[in-house]
């Protein structure tokens, strides 16, 4: 909860965390950046994605003409703020979007000009998406139908990882997916040979929240993109527009370049976007695409539109009752999808574990994709239609975390899903099995094994001292034994004191 | 992290009919891209703007309203920056439109629209708290930095000295912070009251040309980020109460022991000062007095 901490005021502006896009554009040239910000909608995205006082430094400066100097701006800076002030303006100029920092401040002009185009409703046609009219034929999707669309395949993608290597084969997602899960170290195997099998990497990926993975899967997506020498920036910028785009209509393709409808197909695999068939010419974009440039804390709901939100998920738990819980329509409630309006919808919804301090875990869920993440780090006792029982034990929690699976991920993805009536208690977690988990962790990391030397046999104490003061000095001792006469240092420093020893002596010490 | 920001629009047309060379028009025009930049920072940014009307006051636009209806042609602009900007400007046109003719000279009803404001930022809170599983039992979250940001025109009117006051303490409850900005005219003492009160900014407008630049500068940055980055504040503040007799503007005056109501005049609290035997919580200075214990 973002709330006003008086001793340290700046708390909750500071620890605002980076989007991991932006990362990824500072690595861009500037020509490439400059060429992605002539769309609008790219810059209102980025706009965005940026940190608070960076939106507000964008702010200041956008409808001046001329240069701002950097002290004029410095006098608004308050004392505490000024480190977190001069950091934004570090990294609004890594991205290109200051120029000639820090001689002045000044808008990068592409930046500027289609910044103030999105914010008053000017620039070129089509940079929101062109909007087609109704079809005839065929009624646009619902909401309700996209929301499901989207979290099936998302789904399917999940599953499939979690469930690599168990012996099941769910549905597989298309190659396309196969590909990039194996590209980004997710999963490994030979691709098509064997079936992948998940790696450390995937278990911690499965933890994340929705908004994280989504994205990670999307800069791998970026990334491969790069090698498949497709225009990286027409593809961020088709991304952006994606994020911009209202949920429940419809879009044309006409309007698309090329690399951009080669990338209608994969977007449709991810679950992005939901088309008819393939070869149609209009595509709607589901919720997974219109909230990639929210916030993916989903704290605060009632964003503008909440209320078709709630509506769709209110269609939801309709069908699910209908449907006497078909695994397809009841996933739908509890499945957390990236969107501070879900959220709103199905408040209540969205945590489902308890956890008492006998290390009891009872998850209300008829979910196979948050019983086998559940089954990770859980080892699961009973099943019952909307529960699933088990225990935190430290043979549950040792294979957890030999998975690469760290205990802080086990907590906090206990923390983002616990359940409503869990969230009344201060702490949340009971305090015994968060410290177990922590401990089991550490008793992983008991042993610590460093190379090095051992130095022995020296003739005097007098000798011993002088070579060991020596190490001393490099810093590199590790054990030493004065009643022995020996010492263990670490291999950076052996050529320093093997010569040490041998200019003192030549054979006062034998190593 | 989300910010939630109430709009007040002082639309007095006696006002704006004598002001020269600012017309409503060119206040919307630096309102609107204000509006947007607000909308365009966070998707959970929430937005209301309110008008006060001569006589009455109204809600133009709420983030929280359905915003089902289609555009037709809306392929230049974010979807959300063009129902907000249609419906603020039309609705603002039906409303001036069916205002009945003998309004036109009645007082703004500013007062009204800021009780409004008020209410919708209560109402939020209280969702706000029953979605997050927060409903039963415990003190209620204030959201995080909701504020109200007035645009007047008009001079304090003096009768709505106590209402005013009894939004500022509401609104110090609700941790609201309020802004006022007066476009022209004279300075108004109730705003900078409030706006000192509630730890918010008041600003006089000087370049009223350059309105969008002070606008973004001083009222866009929510609360938590005027902590870094400062925002203009008041130097002096015009600390003058209005009496409760006469309901003047007043520098000095009197002030009952018991209830702390401020009179022009002696004589009001004289001659109706309770007996010994009455009980002392039971003030009867005057009768505007009865309802105005604002200092609770």
């Amino acid at each position: 909860m973002p709330s006003v901490d008086t001793e340290k005021p700046l708390e909750s502006l500071e620890n605002t965390k980076t989007h991991p896009l932006l990362p990824f554009l500072q690595q861009q040239s500037a020509t490439s950046l400059t060429r992605l910000y002539q769309s609008p909608s790219s810059c209102l995205s980025i706009f965005r994605l940026l940190a608070p006082v960076e939106r507000q430094i964008v702010m200041n400066i956008l409808w001046l003409e001329s240069a701002m100097s950097p002290s004029t701006m410095a006098a608004w800076v308050t004392v505490d703020g000024k480190k977190l002030y001069e950091r934004s303006l570090e990294t609004l100029s890594s991205l290109h979007i200051l120029q000639q920092y820090p001689i002045k401040l000044l808008l990068n002009s592409t930046f500027k000009a289609s910044l103030r185009h999105a914010i008053t409703g000017g620039g070129k046609t089509g940079s929101f998406g062109v909007p087609v009219a109704r079809d005839p034929k065929h009624a646009p999707p619902s909401i309700s139908v996209l929301d499901g669309y989207a979290l099936e395949r998302w789904e399917t993608i999940l599953h499939y990882m979690v469930s690599s290597g168990t012996g099941q084969y769910p549905s597989k997602p298309s190659t396309g997916v196969l590909y990039l899960l194996k590209e980004s170290g997710l999963m490994s195997g030979h691709f098509q040979s064997a079936e992948p099998v998940i790696t450390s990497e995937g278990f911690q990926f499965l933890l994340q929240s929705p908004h994280e993975q989504l994205w990670e899967l999307l800069l791998q997506y970026l990334q491969m993109v790069e090698r498949r020498s497709m225009d990286l920036m027409e593809v961020i910028s088709f991304l952006l527009m994606l994020s911009t785009m209202e949920l429940g209509r419809e879009y044309s393709t006409e309007q698309l370049s090329q690399t951009q409808k080669a990338m209608l197909d994969d977007l449709r695999d991810y679950g992005l976007i939901w088309q008819r068939r393939s070869s149609t010419k209009r595509f709607s974009p589901t919720r997974l695409a219109t909230t990639l440039t929210s916030s993916s804390e989903a704290s605060l709901p009632t964003p503008p539109g909440a209320s078709t939100g709630t509506g769709a998920a209110a269609d939801g738990s309709v069908t699910a009752a209908g449907g006497g819980g078909g695994p397809g329509s009841a996933t739908g409630l509890n499945a957390p999808i990236p969107s501070p309006s879900r959220g709103l919808g199905s408040g209540s919804q969205q945590g489902f574990i308890i956890l008492e301090t006998n290390y009891r875990v009872y998850a209300y869920t008829d979910n196979p994709l948050q019983t086998a993440v559940l089954n990770l780090f859980v080892s699961l006792k009973y099943r019952f239609p909307n529960l699933v029982v088990g225990s935190i034990t430290r043979e549950s929690v040792k294979r957890a975390l030999s998975n690469g699976i760290s205990a802080e991920q086990i907590i906090s993805y206990l923390v983002t899903h616990a359940h409503p009536q869990m969230r009344k208690f201060n702490p949340m977690i009971p305090v015994t099995v968060q410290d177990q988990i922590r401990l089991w962790e550490l008793e992983k990391n008991r042993m610590k094994s460093d190379g090095g030397f051992l130095y022995t046999s020296f003739q005097s104490q007098a000798d011993y001292e002088y070579v060991l003061n020596y190490a001393k000095e490099l810093g590199v001792v590790l054990w030493e034994n004065s009643a022995k006469r020996c010492f263990f240092a670490q291999e950076e420093g052996h050529n320093n004191i093997k010569s040490f020893i041998e200019r003192r002596s030549g054979t006062a010490g034998k190593i | 992290m989300s910010s939630l920001l109430c709009v007040v629009i002082d639309l007095s047309i006696e006002q704006w009919h004598s002001s020269t060379d600012f017309s409503v028009s060119d206040l919307f025009t630096h309102l609107i891209p204000f509006l947007n930049a607000h909308v365009a920072a966070s998707n959970d940014n929430q937005l209301a703007v309110f008008a006060a009307l001569p006589g009455t006051s109204q809600l133009l636009y709420s983030s929280t309203d359905d915003q089902s209806q289609s555009l037709a042609s809306g392929h230049n602009s974010y979807p959300q920056f063009q129902v907000l900007d249609e419906t603020v400007v039309n609705r603002v046109i039906i409303h001036l439109d069916t205002l009945p003719d003998q309004d036109h000279q009645a007082p703004c009803s500013l007062v009204g629209a800021l009780t409004k404001a008020l209410c919708f930022i209560n109402r939020l809170t209280l969702d706000h708290n029953a979605n997050t599983s927060n409903a039963e039992g415990l003190e209620p979250i204030a959201l995080p930095d909701p504020r109200i940001l007035i645009l007047s025109v008009s001079p304090d009117i003096t009768s709505s000295y106590i209402p005013i006051m009894n939004s500022i303490f509401s609104a110090q409850k609700l941790k609201v912070t309020i802004d006022a900005c007066q476009l022209f005219g004279t300075d108004s003492v109730f705003l900078q009251q409030a706006a000192h009160l509630t730890g918010g900014s008041y600003l006089h407008l000087e370049h009223r040309e350059a309105l969008l630049q002070y606008l973004t500068m001083t009222f866009l940055p929510s609360p938590s980020v005027r902590k870094a980055i400062a925002v203009p504040t008041q130097d002096k503040v015009d600390f003058r109460a209005a009496c409760f007799c006469h309901k003047n503007i007043i520098d000095i005056g009197f002030v009952c022991s018991v209830c702390l109501s401020t009179s022009a005049r002696v004589f009001y609290l004289s001659h109706q000062i309770p007996d010994e035997n009455s009980p002392a919580s039971e003030c009867v200075t005057s009768s505007g007095a009865a309802q105005g214990r604002v200092l609770d």
